[in-house]
């Protein structure tokens, strides 16, 4: 294979048919091919997780992935997280929390916080800052996102 | 650049062969993100994503373990199998980087990548692993001792990948044990001490140790492992034991830390890993 590749994603529950160079990320992909821009592009090198999507329900810096290598795959991105126009529980809780600041972060932050909850719905202060240690926030309101999830944990409880 | 993706290995390696300027791809952690950066520009990459037989950690009866290349780091963070000396491999996974890299990359791309101050490697030779390489001239196993030769530059030969990671069978009653030094959780580490332990009467009967971040490979001094089994891990036996560690150290000045504060770490995160794993297998006893 060379040049251009064709790929199949399902991208928020939606099949898309992609023809990418090879060397394209998956953010990429999803940024430019698919105009999704809610997943951001920061270092491109794994370490600020503003990138952070779900592929096959795992959290991963898509920044890291080439497209080509996700064919088949099920991705969700921000985009894909609340359902018939209104947030998810983890987005509706970040937004009461108070938690965003300049917002670059979000994305990834909540993409994380929904696969932690999705495996641990109940996590402590100290689990919820392991499983985001990937996303750094540079306006470094880290209080309210862990009060986010806290919140966002309760409310699916509920 | 062109991209394969075989589903045996045979195939890969047959790729690699005829593509002087092709490279094989694992999780991609370290290689895409060398891309984004520019730092490579792979003619082809051949992902070694497809290959059943790399994906799986397998105890065999004698009490090795076999770890697939294709193994990723949260896999074994999370592996029931890696207990006793082993849990030394599972521990140093569960600390590198974040949730989200853990999940992307793998022991096998750790290990050809060859960087010392990645977590496994101290680990591997602290568990005495054999690496098992794949080529077209066929299949060698290197101890992980010999693999690493100098900063990221290890004896895989070109076109050759590495299929699988071989613990031996840890000692009756070893624990296994990764203190880690970072200023920011999930960096790489100022240093770190891998230790495999096994304690007798009081007395230490056994002990492995390799440092990371320590120097151009994992560092491991016989003698000074010499020095302590017999001991009671006191503290002189312990400070002894530092020296000859330190001395065969020849760490960096970088932004984690200086070469002279890494020399300094040495003995304090020697005796952390001692004392841990010390506390485990008396507890466990």
């Amino acid at each position: 294979m060379s040049g251009e590749v064709d790929i199949t994603l399902m991208v928020n529950g939606e099949e898309q048919v992609l023809s990418v160079p090879a060397s394209r990320t998956l953010l990429a992909a999803l940024r430019d091919d698919l105009e999704l821009t809610g997943t951001k592009n920061a270092c491109s090198q794994g370490v600020c997780g503003a990138c952070t999507v779900l592929v096959d329900g795992m959290q991963v810096n898509a920044c890291l992935l080439l497209a080509v290598n996700t064919d088949g795959c099920k991705i969700t991105t921000i985009e894909g997280l609340g359902e018939g126009g209104k947030l998810s529980v983890v987005q509706q809780a970040f937004v009461d929390s108070g938690a965003i600041q300049c917002g670059f972060c979000m994305s990834g932050m909540i993409v994380s916080a929904t696969a932690l909850l999705a495996e641990n719905p109940n996590p402590s202060r100290d689990e919820i800052r392991q499983a985001l240690s990937g996303n750094l926030c540079r306006c470094s309101g880290y209080v309210r996102v862990v009060n986010a999830v806290l919140l966002a944990s309760e409310r699916r409880g509920a | 650049m062109h991209f394969h993706k075989p589903i045996s290995l045979d195939e890969a390696i047959a790729l690699l062969a005829g593509d002087a300027g092709a490279m094989p791809l694992a999780g991609g952690a370290t290689l895409v993100a060398m891309m984004n950066a520019e730092l490579i520009e792979p003619n082809a990459l051949v992902s070694l994503g497809a290959i059943d037989e790399l994906k799986a950690v397998k105890s065999a009866a004698g009490g090795d373990v076999r770890i697939g290349a294709m193994v990723s780091h949260t896999e074994l963070a999370t592996s029931e199998q890696l207990v006793g000396g082993h849990a030394v491999v599972r521990r140093a996974a569960s600390l590198i980087a974040h949730p989200t890299v853990r999940n992307i990359g793998t022991i096998g791309g750790a290990v050809a990548h060859g960087d010392p101050s990645s977590d496994l490697l101290p680990a591997l030779v602290a568990a005495d692993a054999v690496i098992e390489a794949a080529g077209s001239a066929g299949r060698r196993d290197i101890a992980a001792e010999d693999f690493f030769e100098d900063y990221l530059t290890t004896t895989l030969a070109e076109g050759e990948v590495v299929a699988a990671v071989r613990l031996p069978k840890s000692p009756v009653g070893a624990t296994g044990v990764y203190e880690k030094f970072t200023r920011v959780h999930g960096d790489y580490a100022t240093l770190s001490v891998a230790v495999m332990l096994a304690m007798k009467g009081g007395n230490c009967s056994f002990v492995r140790i390799a440092l990371g971040a320590a120097g151009p490979k994992p560092i491991r001094v016989k003698a000074a492992e010499a020095l302590l089994i017999g001991s009671e891990l006191d503290g002189e036996a312990i400070a002894a034991a530092s020296q000859l560690l330190a001395e065969a150290s020849d760490p960096v000045d970088d932004v984690r830390g200086s070469a002279d504060y890494r020399l300094i770490l040495v003995p304090r995160l020697l005796s952390r890993a001692l004392a841990n794993a010390r506390s485990q297998v008396e507890g466990a006893a």
